[in-house]
């Protein structure tokens, strides 16, 4: 099927935050676990619609590879997009935000979108992190926060579709050098750039993405 | 999700449960009775896939049963099956998604052992999927990454193939090495490492005899035709127009740095030895190294590909900054440093020996066809490196006599900043990178970046070297110079490197007076500004917190593209104030305290002195939040104080010889009050509220309670806040 845009995430976070399971959730509904099963992928695809635009999203999961420097640091670079995932029923996965989002700044391109999220919602009695300091770290760091719940699906299609809106809207605003893949976003096959960024009528969030 | 399914004539099969037994058994039987994949049964084929993964998983965990029954009716052979018809991408993708699912979620190795216990799980790998679509390959190389982290002691026997010398998974996935998807890239490195770690000897020994020369020459080659994009880039790029394909290839190449560094910290003997010797032979020596020679020289054959000085400069500092493989660096350094025209006159020699940056004979594929075993074969080296490699100190000696180091030559000419620093920056980072290699032996360093440690003599240091660099510190004191404030920082750390022993300066009485005369220097351009801008006490304080803030960190400043390209002076391209030159009067003071505050730093280090008058403020000063104190005979005002959030706090204002203090009484110490927050007098700044008599708006970037901002002070009358004001 042909896109208009194909963005790249990366999945980041603490090992058994729920990250493999968030991307099956979101790229496989098939798998949605009426059943206490945990099953977890590390790659899927998925295609979504943004302004009536088909956007296609490539999700990368990074786990199992922290061992390697090389590889970390190519990956942030490689993704327009990045899901920083803690689990709210752990607090020290909460505690290693921070050195999740400095590595991220540190070897991304700038204008990754990061969207913090908190994974397992659905275990309200075991909380450990409050809401309101995700919220709070959200807001200090600028990032997009959401509690999801891989088990019950629970915002997980508002995440990475939320992620996906943002790094449209940033292409609309000329943001991002789409003709430069190495920031993680394709064009499509049949799309050529300047049909491509500039959306028909009024539909464009920047009216002014020229001026200055 | 069921519905579909019910279009196929299989009701009497249907189970409830989709995690039972009973429900796999269905499945199986659907597998057997669509074993021929048309429009009509795709659908139904899909839905099977899915559901196979997910029982299978509950089975691993719940119900062992479940497994067996997939092994007994060898259910994988139906997935090849599948896949032999060229049933298109969809089926493709749903298959491959399948057993990622699988060998992602197993838990039980037994489980694990099974599956991969028939040949199945190979032949479905070098499966000649349709990779020019782009979704399949993405599914397919993600497949093998997840085999790769299943990777152990055990494990790599189902991989790799003792008697018939394959190993598919490994041999498949590194055909992909240069494929133009980066995500597809960084899979086939990461399923690299993580087999090069299984450290199982007769792997390593297939991997190093059969893939070792093939894989590296190829992958040395696909680096150095990066490192030709990058030169490309920065040569056509005098208006600072590409920044952000520059940062890339730059972000690439440390990238591609930092993989066969990963590589060679495995320490795999074996397999190190045949990457150095592709590294050096085919790439760092041929073009980084041999492109610090002018175009001309006589050593360099006619129609070498080459890249600029600058270029090859940058590299190498960046291959110092991050390898710290000994064998690597230390043969690198070695030719830097003591690299000669071997024989004076008859450079023709080295023309000779001088190795070519040139493309692997055979692409990956076609090597890795072939049949019989490769060894080495990059060094060619041998005679130029083995003809330096003299560790008989005579023929040492003689040959520093004989011959001017080529390399080392060069890269000190450049430190010469009366045109600009373009390439001096990068001559010095080069050779502080080389100083600060853990790598390279003392040996090879002693007496020239760093002072000589031989006990008989008295220590000394390189002082033809530290003449060139006083004389950029010296330039950099000049009104107007070309010498921008990095390049000096830098100047001031390589200088430090050179001649501090033990914390103490060796610097001959000459240097040391040409370094105090460049003080003087910069002191005097100092005082231009100091009588014309009014607001010199704020900026030099400001500069001086910059300059503690950020100190350099040459690792960072070799990430940063945008050094490459020549320097400028406008800040419209973004280039930070310290690496690029001054715009306009503020900056060229800016500039002017900045270099004053190194130069004075450099002589205090020299001197052994400890600083005493910077900064000029400590704001360690201040009242710290946990004092009570004797508030008996301070003038205390009472106010109300709002933050921006609203929040309304009653404290006590009190000013005390340079602080403002908010107070609170101590409850029980009649008098006492303990400070909720204080801060400098001189950090604030006050305006009166023009609606309100009794109100004052107060900012101030540093208290003891982190910034203040606008916070609305409220007086009991204007009187007051009168006086508050002006306190």
């Amino acid at each position: 099927m042909s896109y208009a845009y194909l963005f790249k995430y990366i999945i980041i976070g603490d090992t058994g935050v729920g990250k493999s399971c968030l991307l099956l959730q979101f790229t496989d509904k098939r798998f949605q676990p009426v059943h206490d099963l945990t099953i977890g992928v590390e790659f899927g695809a998925r295609m979504i619609t943004i302004d009536n635009k088909l956007i296609k999203l490539q999700i990368w999961d990074t786990a199992g590879q922290e061992a390697f420097r090389s590889i970390t640091r190519s990956y942030y670079r490689g993704a327009a997009g990045a899901l920083l995932v803690y689990d709210i029923t752990r607090r020290e996965t909460f505690n290693h935000l921070t050195t999740w989002l400095e590595d991220a700044r540190q070897h991304s391109n700038s204008n990754m979108v990061i969207m913090l999220i908190g994974n397992k919602s659905d275990l309200e009695s075991r909380r450990e992190v409050k809401k309101e300091e995700g919220d709070a770290f959200a807001r200090e760091h600028g990032l997009i926060f959401m509690e999801t719940s891989a088990r019950t699906a629970a915002n997980v299609e508002e995440a990475f579709i939320n992620t996906a809106k943002e790094i449209y809207e940033k292409i609309q605003e000329g943001v991002f050098d789409i003709n430069n893949e190495a920031n993680g976003i394709k064009i499509g096959p049949q799309h050529s750039p300047s049909n491509a960024s500039l959306p028909p009528g009024s539909q464009s969030s920047s009216p002014s993405s020229g001026c200055c | 999700m069921f519905r579909s399914r019910s279009w196929f004539g299989g009701g009497l099969w249907r189970n409830k449960n989709p995690h039972s037994l009973e429900h796999l058994k269905y499945l199986h039987n659907v597998l057997s009775k669509n074993q021929i994949v048309s429009e009509n049964n795709r659908g139904l084929l899909v839905e099977t896939l899915r559901s196979i993964a997910e029982i299978l998983i509950w089975g691993d965990q719940n119900d062992s049963s479940v497994f067996d029954f997939f092994l007994e009716k060898n259910m994988l052979s139906f997935f090849l099956n599948i896949l032999k018809q060229k049933c298109g991408s969809y089926v493709c993708v749903q298959l491959l998604q399948t057993l990622n699912i699988l060998f992602e979620n197993i838990r039980s190795e037994t489980s694990l052992y099974y599956l991969l216990s028939n040949n199945h799980v190979n032949l479905i790998i070098v499966h000649k999927f349709d990779f020019s679509d782009e979704e399949v390959m993405a599914y397919y190389i993600s497949f093998l990454k997840t085999l790769s982290l299943k990777l152990n002691g055990h494990t790599i026997h189902f991989f790799y193939n003792d008697n018939t010398n394959d190993f598919p998974l490994y041999t498949e996935a590194i055909k992909f090495f240069k494929h133009p998807e980066s995500m597809v890239r960084i899979a086939v490195r990461t399923l690299t490492l993580n087999v090069y770690r299984v450290q199982d000897a007769s792997m390593l020994r297939f991997i190093r005899n059969k893939t070792a020369v093939p894989y590296f020459s190829n992958l040395v080659w696909f680096i150095g035709n990066h490192v030709l994009e990058l030169d490309t880039c920065v040569r056509n790029d005098a208006d600072h127009q590409s920044q952000t394909r520059l940062s890339d290839l730059v972000a690439e190449h440390l990238d591609h740095l930092h993989y066969l560094t990963d590589i060679l910290n495995l320490n795999i003997e074996a397999l190190n030895d045949v990457l150095i010797d592709h590294l050096l032979n085919k790439l760092f020596v041929p073009l980084y190294i041999f492109s610090l020679l002018p175009p001309h020289s006589n050593a360099i054959k006619e129609g070498n590909t080459r890249v600029s000085s600058v270029v090859s400069l940058f590299l190498l500092s960046q291959v110092f900054l991050i390898s710290r493989q000994q064998p690597l660096v230390q043969d690198l350094a070695h030719i830097i440093l003591r690299g000669t025209s071997v024989n004076g006159e008859n450079s023709s020699v080295l023309a000779q020996a001088a190795p070519v940056f040139v493309a692997p004979t055979k692409t990956l594929e076609e090597s890795l066809d072939c049949d019989h075993v490769l060894t080495s074969g990059a060094g060619n080296l041998g005679f130029y490196y083995n003809n330096l490699n003299i560790t008989d100190e005579e023929k040492e000696q003689m040959l520093a006599q004989e011959a001017p180091k080529i390399f080392l030559d060069v890269i000190v000419n450049s430190l010469d900043c009366t045109e600009n620093d373009y390439s001096a920056l990068f001559a010095l980072c080069l050779l502080y990178a080389i100083s600060h290699n853990a790598g390279i032996s003392p040996d090879l360093l002693d007496g020239l970046l760093i002072p000589s440690s031989n006990p008989e003599q008295k220590p000394r240091y390189t002082s033809w070297l530290v003449q060139k660099l006083i004389n950029i510190i010296t330039l950099s004191c000049q009104l107007g110079c070309k010498v921008r404030l990095v390049t000096l920082e830098l100047t001031i750390s390589l200088l430090l490197r050179l001649t501090l022993k033990d914390r103490v300066s060796l610097l001959t009485d000459a240097h040391l007076a040409a370094v105090l005369a460049a003080r003087e220097e910069s002191t005097s351009l100092l005082r231009n500004y100091y009588k014309r801008e009014d607001i010199f006490g704020d900026m030099f304080e400001s500069e001086d917190e910059e300059l503690r803030k950020k100190p350099l960190n040459v690792e960072w400043l070799m990430m940063d593209s945008n050094i490459l390209l020549p320097p400028t002076g406008t800040p419209l391209t973004g280039i930070e104030f310290n690496k690029r030159l001054p715009c306009g009067e503020v900056e060229r003071a800016r500039r002017a305290i900045r270099v004053f505050l190194l130069v004075r730093d450099l002589c205090l280090k020299l001197s052994g002195e400890k600083e005493t008058q910077l900064p000029l403020t400590n704001r360690n000063d201040c009242v710290q939040s946990n004092a009570v104190l004797d508030l008996t005979n301070s003038d205390l005002l009472s106010c109300n104080v709002i933050g921006p959030d609203g929040v309304r706090n009653h404290r006590f204002l009190v000013v005390e010889s340079n602080q403002i203090m908010l107070v609170v009484p101590v409850p029980g110490q009649l008098g006492f009050g303990q400070p909720t927050l204080s801060a400098l007098l001189h950090d604030l700044d006050v305006t009166a509220d023009k609606q309100d008599v009794k109100s004052l708006y107060i900012s101030a970037k540093y208290t003891t309670a982190g910034p203040m901002v606008n916070t609305r002070f409220i007086f009991d009358d204007s009187i007051r806040c009168m006086a508050a004001q002006q306190r």
